[in-house]
């Protein structure tokens, strides 16, 4: 798993990664109340608006982690748009997409980077 | 506009985009209060657009200050059917504006506030910002019985609302507004906030309906201007600036390049209905023809605002079934729109004879359908 440092996660398999918001995100941005996600289909580039997360906090923007395709949108969100914070990992999930540039992951911050990060910016 | 005793000009916003206020060297304090030359709700939107992707708020947070001529302004996630009553809207010329942040509905007209605050991303405090707004209130009228609740509304006498709050995160930047009624009209707000339409099913983040007071109905001498200028006062004093108020025009590119097409990507269909979540309308109504009652039962499913699937279940032969069948099959894939519909339904109704009775039941039944919308 690789991390942006606008707090999305990325997870690839077999050609298809998998986007979701880490539990510093979650955490942060409070009970999730509705989640605006794009089209199957929608083409992504890197650092691109794909969606956002309401929430009590606020209206939160969600940037795409790399350049691609949306392939699927978890559906359960609809519903029960709490998945977000129960578990953002798994069943929490937000979109699959194609990798185009698979180059742009090494961009990415690893888990063990990311949590340097996020000790960073918390002081 | 009238100009009151704080210090106003107009200046080109780039010019304060770059140089930071003198005396004050980089410090976080650093702010900057700015005013909307205009009442538009598209144009003021904008203005809080354009901040939040053009200002680098690092080391200067701004303040914005509107006000609107009356417009319905939903959250951005909300259902406009669910909220609102369109048709009265449309009667009284009420805009319908659908705003970036979150939150519920608001009424706006002249005799309501908003205030807008920005800040980097991790400044980001709304509890702060309320407080500063209820300190900058009491400073004003202390007697006033004002307190901000945990959901960030500030609350007069204890159950009053006189101030909603929403907001918007961004890549780097934030913003937090509110509302803060003074002398709104009560009337047309509570009319226009009630929906009448039937059997919606959706996923749209509803509002959360409250009682409202005025301001002006605890102390007749408070007026609009006053309010801002309070807010201004307290701001400016608080981020140690000095008290003066820039005014903006929200039309001149000269001061905010591109502002204008993001007034006009408001003002779209797209976003301003087309943006509704997914919903269903499922719903019946009754038709008075000649001496009979028909009962007609309709099923919807609207999508980025257009009619997904549709059916109608009319009473048998009332009208030729090929008609109705035409209709559903026309209605699929449109506007969930009053005007599109009754032009839709014209074209329908000259494909047909000129048969009185045909014509008359046709219309009353599409003046039954546009009602849904």
């Amino acid at each position: 798993r690789k991390f942006t440092d606008k707090h999305e996660w990325i997870s690839v398999e077999n050609g298809i990664g998998t986007v979701g918001i880490s539990n510093f995100a979650q955490e942060a941005l409070g009970d999730v109340v509705y989640c605006s996600l794009p089209e199957i289909g929608t083409k992504l580039n890197k650092d691109d608006e794909f969606g956002a997360l309401e929430s009590v906090k606020a209206a939160s923007e969600l940037y795409s982690p790399l350049t691609g395709e949306v392939t699927d949108i978890n559906a359960a969100l609809a519903d029960n748009p709490g998945l977000v914070n129960k578990s953002c990992y798994q069943d929490g999930w937000l979109i699959k997409m194609t990798v185009e540039k698979p180059a742009e992951l090494d961009e990415l911050m690893s888990e063990d980077a990311y949590e340097k990060y996020i000790k960073s910016i918390e002081d | 506009m009238v100009l009151q005793s704080s210090f106003k000009s107009c200046l080109p916003l780039s010019c304060l985009l770059r140089a930071p206020r003198a005396g004050f060297g980089g410090a976080a304090s650093g702010g900057l209060i700015i005013q909307s030359l205009s009442n538009d709700v598209y144009q003021n939107l904008a203005v809080e657009d354009w901040i939040h992707d053009h200002m680098n708020l690092e080391n200067r947070q701004v303040l914005f200050l509107w006000r609107n001529s009356p417009a319905v302004v939903i959250g951005r996630h909300q259902n406009p059917w669910q909220e609102c009553n369109l048709q009265l809207m449309r009667q009284k010329n009420i805009k319908l504006a659908r705003r970036r942040s979150g939150g519920g509905t608001v009424y706006h007209d002249l005799g309501n506030i908003n205030l807008t605050f920005f800040t980097t991303r991790k400044k980001y405090e709304r509890m702060e910002n309320l407080k500063l707004v209820v300190k900058a209130l009491k400073a004003l009228r202390p007697q006033l019985d004002i307190h901000v609740t945990d959901r960030y509304d500030i609350v007069l006498d204890g159950q009053y609302k006189i101030s909603g709050t929403a907001a918007k995160l961004g890549r780097t930047t934030a913003y937090h507004h509110c509302t803060l009624l003074c002398n709104a009209n009560k009337a047309v707000l509570s009319s226009v906030l009630k929906s009448p339409y039937k059997g919606l099913k959706s996923n749209a983040t509803p509002s959360v309906p409250a009682s409202v007071k005025n301001l002006f109905e605890e102390d007749p001498g408070l007026t609009c201007e006053m309010l801002l200028d309070a807010v201004a006062e307290e701001y400016a004093m608080q981020h140690g600036i000095d008290h003066h108020i820039t005014l903006i025009n929200p039309t001149d590119e000269t001061v905010l390049p591109g502002i204008n097409d993001k007034s006009k990507e408001l003002q779209t269909w797209e976003w301003v209905y087309g943006k509704t979540p997914k919903f269903s309308v499922s719903t019946c109504f009754n038709m008075v023809y000649k001496d009979s009652v028909l009962d007609v039962k309709v099923d919807m499913d609207v999508k980025h605002g257009r009619i997904e699937a549709c059916d109608i279940d009319l009473p048998q032969e009332w009208l030729p079934p090929a008609l109705c069948r035409e209709l559903v099959k026309s209605l699929t894939g449109s506007k969930f729109c009053p005007n599109e519909t009754t032009a839709l339904s014209s074209i329908l109704l000259r494909t047909c004879p000129q048969d009185y009775e045909l014509h008359s039941k046709w219309n009353l039944l599409c003046e039954n359908m546009t009602a849904l919308m």
